[in-house]
């Protein structure tokens, strides 16, 4: 620290013998100017966040709420529960809604537990910080609560401004009259006094644990689990209450009620497969026989788990949204058939661009240019290049070899049943629809440029000497390249794979420019799905339900992609 | 090492195949957009006469005068309050202290993960909300489409790293000459940082230019319906009008091109060093 209080300070420590008063003085000098400082950060992040905040992170909580309302062309409904959820997804509802709070609930016993290993190998207590850490979780959960009961008091206060009544004095007694809800003044109190005792319990302990000269603060796994739990027990009683009106209702028409078997049966398969993962991956840390036998095992318990899903998710299946569910197996096809593609053909390209040749600048240029360019404009061009008329480009080109033309865009049928005319594949075996077989392509040439000039960028960070080394032992090209390049790349390749399947998953823009209506919505992606649900159909409840759903499958695969890369990717 | 010439060509070719993949669909743009009406649905592949016309009416018919001078305001004031906003909050990860920077640092990041589709509901409600209570409408107006790209955790994220590889010695003379951290920001970090601030506005423009679903979400009337959303209109409207069309097509895509042709060096670095360290 050479700045100049701190100059000062040991200057005065100098000159006055009194050493302990200088030190005590240039702690407080410390402390204000940190004080200082840390306000002036809170003032620089202030307008980003309250942006931030409002468009980025509370219209999770806002969907989470709105996706429990009926809402049909209103902007408040009545609260349904988990209805929405269950006229997309039907029993698989309660199957996520149950595994959902258990994994919760387990998350939040780990981070406990992690917790306490960390302070019991300090040998710092870790219990006391219990107290703070529940009554802070409390308060997060009664915000939650209090933001949950104002929201539909705010969102009523523009229907009491109509017309004349329309004025700023209107407005703010309006919002007076909703924060003072006795409802939700209940629920900021909560959040008040939460708040109030947790920091006054974490500036006891933190007190006490000071003076026996233990600094370590464990108080965030107690805050996170309480708020997780609280939440797990959310999560119960809606799917609970959700049952009990299933149930009800079955009971009412006098209907057979297979939901129970349903449901355990569902459960099982997934646990199932999951003990088939976990068995098959312990396996390759033990000794042969042991080995072979766990893979026998988890081979056995993926076959039965798989057995009881494709038994009974059809079923399930079929009594929810085939809309959703084809937009899903869309977004499934639309994934796995360009991020493959595209990251092979960048990673070809960038390993050719990266020698010594000429025209670099120049072919990186161009590979960029789909990239940036306006893509309602490109797909504008990919609709008249593919277009349905025999004197379209890449018909014409067709034609000039013989071939017959196709509808392409147009095309709702299976490229299964193209190619293989005989056999009438079922919707969910056709595979995708020559239409969103097109978008693909699209989607390939938008983004093989950006892919090869992050290639580029990884392997301008392999050092040089490698090569070198490697073509003195006599390693050719081809060695070179699967020893030297790949593994050295592998975090570009993770990096570059993890982006796509968000980015696909997220896809929305080019495949609603190149839907058709002869399509037959075939090339209806997910998001196009939730997009439809809420701009045509004004089913502003449903396609919050919708989007929750897309969220947690995008969250799986986030989780599922990194356990994957976690064992192959090399930081080297 | 210099390798036999035939090896060479063999790399020239994939990537002069490459390269025509990319461009291909460009040029044929530009063709169709030159040719008669006769020549366009004919499959022509080169027009006769080019037909410069074709601009003109396009421009016209399709209302783009209107449409590109929304698009060029919507770009100007996200832009500006990106800059600020960004940099300031950027500037606050980089070299200050402060009490739960990790914490608001992964809500942040958080945020880069929510799919686009979970925000329509919600921010098109709040949008309305605010521009029902408060002096001027959000919806159709310039708000809605401007305020809440202000700040992204990814313009953030960008700045923060270029502001980190300032150099510490700079600022521990700074704070000697008295220096706070308004005066070190404006006059040190941001000149240095010019390359980031660049890349930042580059990819602004072409998001608010590119942007689709969000428009269409809070725009009914064309009073500030942004360019793109315009072509896509105008696609419609016009019917199989290929050669107005791609017209169009070319008239959007003109200024991102010519933009990136004077940018691409620092855009495509952008690119590479903020895209790997995520």
């Amino acid at each position: 620290m050479t700045n100049a209080v701190s100059t000062d300070v040991t200057q005065n420590v100098k000159q006055t013998a009194s050493v302990g008063r200088a030190v005590h003085r240039s702690s407080r000098g410390a402390r204000n100017r940190r004080l200082r400082e840390a306000l002036l950060a809170y003032a620089f992040l202030l307008p980003a966040f309250v942006i931030v905040g409002l468009f980025g992170l509370f219209p999770l909580i806002f969907a989470a709420y709105q996706s429990t309302l009926r809402g049909i062309n209103r902007i408040v409904g009545t609260f349904d529960g988990l209805g929405n959820y269950v006229r997309a997804v039907d029993v698989l509802t309660y199957v996520l809604g149950f595994w959902g709070a258990v994994i919760l609930i387990w998350l939040a016993l780990r981070g406990i537990r992690r917790g306490q290993q960390a302070a019991a190998a300090a040998q710092e207590p870790f219990a006391i910080w219990s107290a703070p850490g529940v009554a802070l979780g409390a308060s997060l959960l009664f915000a939650l609560t209090w933001i949950i009961r104002m929201l539909p008091l705010l969102l009523a206060i523009p229907d009491q401004m109509r017309g004349a009544r329309n004025t700023p004095e209107e407005f703010r007694r309006l919002l007076g009259e909703a924060l003072a809800d006795p409802n939700a003044l209940q629920a900021l109190f909560g959040t008040l006094a939460a708040l109030t005792l947790g920091i006054v319990l974490a500036v006891l302990v933190q007190r006490a644990l000071d003076r026996r000269g233990q600094r370590g603060n464990y108080m965030s796994p107690f805050v996170s689990a309480t708020a997780m739990i609280g939440l797990a027990a959310l999560l119960l009683v809606m799917t609970w209450n959700e049952l009990q009106k299933q149930i009800a209702e079955a009971e009412a028409t006098s209907a057979g009620l297979d939901i129970w078997s349903q449901i355990v049966m569902i459960s099982a398969g997934f646990v199932l497969m999951a003990l088939s993962w976990w068995l098959w991956s312990s396996a390759s840390h033990r000794s042969s026989n042991a080995s072979t036998f766990l893979r026998l095992g988890g081979a056995a318990a993926l076959l039965v788990g798989a057995w009881l899903l494709i038994a009974e998710l059809p079923r399930a299946i079929g009594a929810g949204d085939p809309v959703w569910w084809y937009g899903l197996l869309a977004t499934f096809y639309y994934s796995m058939g360009t991020i493959p593609p595209q990251l092979i053909v960048a990673l070809v390209l960038a390993v050719l661009l990266f020698q010594d040749i000429k025209g670099r600048t120049f072919f990186r240029m161009v590979y960029f240019l789909p990239y940036i360019a306006p893509f309602v404009g490109t797909a504008a061009v990919f609709k008249i290049i593919f277009s349905s008329r025999p004197e379209a480009p890449v018909n014409a080109i067709l034609g000039f070899f013989g071939l017959p033309s196709q509808l392409w865009l147009n095309d709702p049928r299976g490229i299964f049943n193209l190619l293989i005319p005989s056999a009438d594949f079922p919707v969910w075996a056709a595979g995708p629809s020559l239409a969103l077989v097109v978008i693909m392509i699209f989607g390939v040439w938008t983004f093989f440029g950006f892919n090869t000039v992050v290639f580029l960028a990884g392997l301008g960070n392999i050092p040089r000497e490698l090569y070198d080394a490697a073509a003195i032992d006599g390693a050719g090209r081809w060695p070179q390249f699967r020893h030297i390049t790949l593994p050295l790349l592998s975090p570009t390749l993770y990096f570059l794979t993890l982006y796509s399947v968000i980015g696909t998953f997220k896809a929305f823009n080019h495949i609603y420019v190149l839907r058709t209506g002869a399509a037959l919505g075939t090339t209806d992606t997910a998001s196009v799905v939730i997009f439809q649900a809420f701009k045509r159909d004004t089913r502003i409840g449903y396609a919050s339900a919708l989007a929750i759903l897309l969220l947690l499958v995008i969250i799986v695969l986030t989780i599922v992609n990194n356990r994957v890369a976690a064992k192959r990717v090399h930081y080297g | 090492m210099r390798r036999a010439p035939l090896r060479y060509l063999g790399t020239y070719l994939i990537l002069a195949l490459g390269a025509a993949v990319a461009i291909v669909p460009f040029l044929y743009t530009i063709s169709v957009s030159l040719m008669n009406l006769t020549e366009a649905t004919g499959g022509a592949w080169l027009p006769s006469t080019p037909q410069w016309s074709n601009y003109a009416r396009a421009w016209n018919e399709a209302n783009f005068s209107l449409y590109a001078w929304n698009s060029v305001r919507i770009v100007a004031i996200t832009i500006t309050g990106e800059v600020v906003f960004c940099t300031l909050a950027a500037y606050a990860f980089a070299r200050m202290e402060f009490w739960g920077k990790n914490l608001l640092f992964s809500l942040l990041l958080a945020t880069l993960m929510l799919p686009e589709a979970v925000t329509w509901v919600p921010n098109f409600i709040t949008v309305a909300w605010l521009g029902r209570i408060g002096p001027v409408p959000w919806i159709n107006n310039w708000p809605a489409l401007t305020i809440p790209f202000m700040a992204s955790a990814f313009a953030i994220f960008l700045l923060r790293q270029f502001f980190m590889q300032v150099p510490n010695d700079l600022w521990d003379s700074a704070q000697i000459d008295g220096a706070g951290h308004v005066r070190y920001l404006l006059q040190i970090v941001l000149p240095l940082s010019r390359a980031a601030v660049m890349t930042l506005i580059l990819f602004g423009f072409i998001g608010s230019w590119n942007a689709l679903a969000w428009p269409i979400l809070v725009t009914t009337t064309p009073d500030w319906r942004p360019i793109s959303y315009g072509l896509l209109a105008f696609l419609d409207e016009a019917g199989a009008i290929f050669n107005l069309q791609m017209a169009g097509a070319v008239i959007t895509m003109l200024p991102i091109v010519v933009l990136y042709f004077f940018t691409q060096r620092t855009f495509i670095e952008g690119i590479s060093t903020t895209g790997l360290k995520g």
